[in-house]
């Protein structure tokens, strides 16, 4: 199946987007989660606080549907 | 006179009542950038070395900058500067929300007050008309409530910042509010308000700022505005804000629970940002030019008590306030924050303060009779209150912690200092570092003692190596020049970091609106300037070498983590000097600490080398000379 991840900020540039500036098209195999997903694409999931998709807040347990958007949110420093 | 600025600055003698107007110093902007650089050099020139913070002849400084009330993402804020009662060293804390910009639409661009006023006053500022009127009936008012009292007396078109009764009590680590939420909290500028007698600011304006090139700068604008409309970190950043990165924390084992003891929070979803957006969120809310609204208007719902609004918890008041105090209900973390927000208290070091407290109360160096009767225990919302109404008052051993964890920790003893998390007097940010060493060098070597916002590595940590502190020094060096020029610039940095406006994009901004014609690498020389002189200004109040204030709690060596991800992790006094060595000869110092003549002279520095060599703490020279270039010259691979 075929997933749709986007990241912006210091995520974007390990995530070598190929879709438009954000978006990198990632095939994959159904029943892997996020986590599983970013390992695979060398992307170190602890640089990823939590994905958003359809306007919610997804850990890093999620599972994702073929075609689905997904945004990869990066820690930051609050206050 | 510099474009960007409004032109005049205030001079008000709080101890005679006089004003004065004074046209601001573009010279002095244009070396030192304005906010806390401005700041850092009139607190190096007018304040005497053994002036007691709390004094008539300590200075508190009001500075909008360059940049602040212009039209680019987020310049909304408001930079105060004082000597910090907490670390008795130079001191800065800034606020977003609509202050800042709207001094400079009344024509200043900087107000420095100095002496104590007889009596308790508030300076009241519309366009030309400045005065200092009696402040008697908002004395003793909440912060929040005099906010809003003042509102309903002025006018709802007054800007307002104002401080609490914890400020004016002299409690060290007081802040200030303003927006109903937004504080400069750290390093105690709301204790050296209240010291001053100086309760309130309230500012109404209506004049525009001229800027260098208005059509460079709107194109350059406009084409950031419709770039972060399609960020996709965006949505979720207006939808949630700071509060969803509690459960990132924990799973990495970076989240200080129990003051500290350990890095996992069982109950970490009893206060998360899911909790937050469920039961508190009323509405969200954005500072002055920004469309990101990461703020979140809030509501606190706790039985037996009144229902209380605030703006927040955030992901440091969550962390700080939260599992850092074993609360397992979200609104009682709210109700905390409003607490301390009212009572005019900076959260984190309120937090730090008082789970400092409990643990001293689990190991029985404080008891029920030190606090008239009540306890003070992990997770009771009670316990909290009357605590935090005995240290606001100094009631009691509550005068002990008014002044902090580590003078705490001096009147309690039984070897406290250990687990009193804190630097150079200023409490921990909400993340642990012994699992992190670039995160824990950060706040050893923070120049307002133990602060996030000067330099966060954590996503460096890990990227890098959790285990190891090879590169860390130049990476927190390199952070210790970029982030604080936001707080110089007097913008918000989450642009910067969240949606990719590069800091060469930020200086361009500049550049628009002052005509200066600055590179990035120059800013980041004018932030290493700044940097120095307020490490020498350290050195020259507190008279000793350097390396002996830039120690973290014994906590953070002697104990590993004890449970959660990171159990079993921790750092070694020999890596804690490791870095130690490794940073000074990042930034050319000596093996003390002591900056030396050829880094100061270089930096055009010559007079700080001069004071220093008189009292014996300039650096010894280093053989082979200074690195020319002090930290990592460009970005680092992550930050």
């Amino acid at each position: 199946m075929v997933i749709y991840l986007k990241a912006g900020s210091e995520l974007r540039e390990r995530l070598k987007p190929d879709i438009d500036y954000y978006t990198r098209r990632i095939k994959t195999e159904e029943g892997k989660t996020i986590r599983e997903i970013l390992a695979d694409i060398g992307i170190n999931p602890a640089l990823v606080a939590f994905v958003y998709t359809s306007g919610k807040v997804k850990g890093l347990q999620y599972i994702p549907s073929d075609g689905q958007n997904i945004t990869l949110q990066p820690p930051v420093a609050g206050g | 006179m510099n474009n960007g600025l409004a032109g005049t600055t205030l001079r008000v003698n709080l101890t005679t009542g006089e004003i004065k107007r004074f046209p601001t110093d573009d010279k002095l902007f244009r070396r030192w950038h304005g906010g806390r650089g401005v700041i850092a050099k009139l607190l190096y020139d007018e304040v005497p070395r053994d002036a007691d913070p709390l004094g008539p002849e300590n200075i508190f400084i009001v500075n909008v900058g360059i940049m602040s009330g212009c039209y680019i993402p987020s310049g909304s804020k408001t930079e105060f500067g004082s000597i910090s009662p907490l670390t008795n060293g130079h001191g800065d804390s800034n606020m977003g929300g609509h202050l800042g910009p709207m001094l400079k639409f009344a024509g200043y661009d900087m107000i420095i007050f100095t002496g104590i006023s007889p009596k308790p006053v508030f300076l009241y500022i519309d366009n030309d008309t400045v005065e200092l009127r009696d402040a008697a009936k908002y004395w003793g008012v909440g912060s929040l409530d005099c906010e809003e009292q003042l509102k309903k007396d002025l006018g709802e078109d007054f800007e307002i910042a104002t401080i609490g009764p914890a400020g004016e009590n002299g409690v060290l680590f007081s802040c200030i509010t303003h927006d109903f939420g937004r504080q400069a909290g750290r390093t105690g500028q709301g204790a050296v308000m209240g010291s001053k007698k100086l309760k309130a600011i309230a500012v109404r304006g209506n004049r525009s700022i001229h800027v260098h090139d208005l059509e460079s700068l709107k194109k350059q604008v406009n084409e950031i505005i419709q770039r972060t409309k399609i960020h996709p970190n965006m949505e979720p950043w207006q939808k949630y804000g700071t509060s969803f990165f509690i459960r990132w924390s924990n799973d990495n084992a970076v989240l200080p629970a129990y003051n500290f003891k350990t890095t996992y929070y069982e109950d970490v979803g009893k206060i998360d940002g899911d909790q937050l957006i469920e039961h508190c969120l009323i509405t969200h809310k954005a500072c002055f030019g920004c469309w990101m609204n990461c703020g979140k208007y809030t509501k606190a719902v706790v039985e037996g008590k009144p229902v209380v609004h605030l703006e927040g918890p955030e992901y440091e008041t969550a962390a700080t306030c939260g599992s850092n105090l074993g609360m397992k209900d979200i609104n009682h973390v709210a109700y905390i924050n409003w607490m301390m927000d009212n009572l005019g208290m900076d959260t984190m070091s309120g937090g730090g303060v008082t789970a400092f407290a409990m643990e001293c109360f689990e190991k029985g160096f404080i008891t029920k009779e030190d606090l008239e009767g009540y306890t003070i225990k992990w997770g009771s919302l009670d316990d909290v209150e009357h605590f935090l109404d005995m240290v606001s008052h100094k009631r009691g051993i509550g005068e002990w912690f008014a002044g902090g964890s580590k003078r705490a920790a001096e009147k309690i003893g039984h070897g406290s200092e250990k687990f009193a998390m804190q630097v150079k007097g200023q409490e921990m940010s909400g993340y642990d570092g012994r699992w992190a060493p670039g995160m824990l060098l950060s706040y050893m070597t923070a120049d307002i003692g133990a602060h996030h916002n000067r330099s966060w590595t954590i996503t460096v940590d890990m990227a890098e190596g959790r285990e190891s502190i090879e590169g860390r020094a130049n990476i927190v060096v390199y952070l210790q020049h970029i982030r604080p020029l936001f707080d110089t610039w007097c913008i918000c940095r989450l642009f910067w970091g969240e949606l990719d406006i590069s800091p060469e994009e930020i200086v361009e901004s500049l550049n628009h609106i002052s005509g200066w014609g600055i590179t990035f690498d120059e800013a980041l020389r004018t932030s290493e300037m700044i940097w120095n002189l307020t490490r020498c200004h350290y050195l020259e109040r507190n008279r000793d070498i350097g390396r002996v204030f830039d120690y973290p709690p014994a906590r953070s060596w002697e104990d590993k983590i004890p449970s959660g991800p990171g159990k079993g992790k921790g750092v070694t006094m020999e890596q804690i000097e490791q870095m130690l060595d490794d940073y000074y000869e990042a930034r050319g110092w000596d093996n003390n600490g002591n900056p030396t003549r050829e880094v100061l002279e270089d930096l055009g520095l010559d007079f700080a080398a001069d004071n220093l060599e008189k009292i014996g703490f300039l650096g010894k020279p280093i053989p082979g000379g200074v690195p020319p270039v002090r930290g990592e010259k460009y970005k680092p691979k992550a930050f």
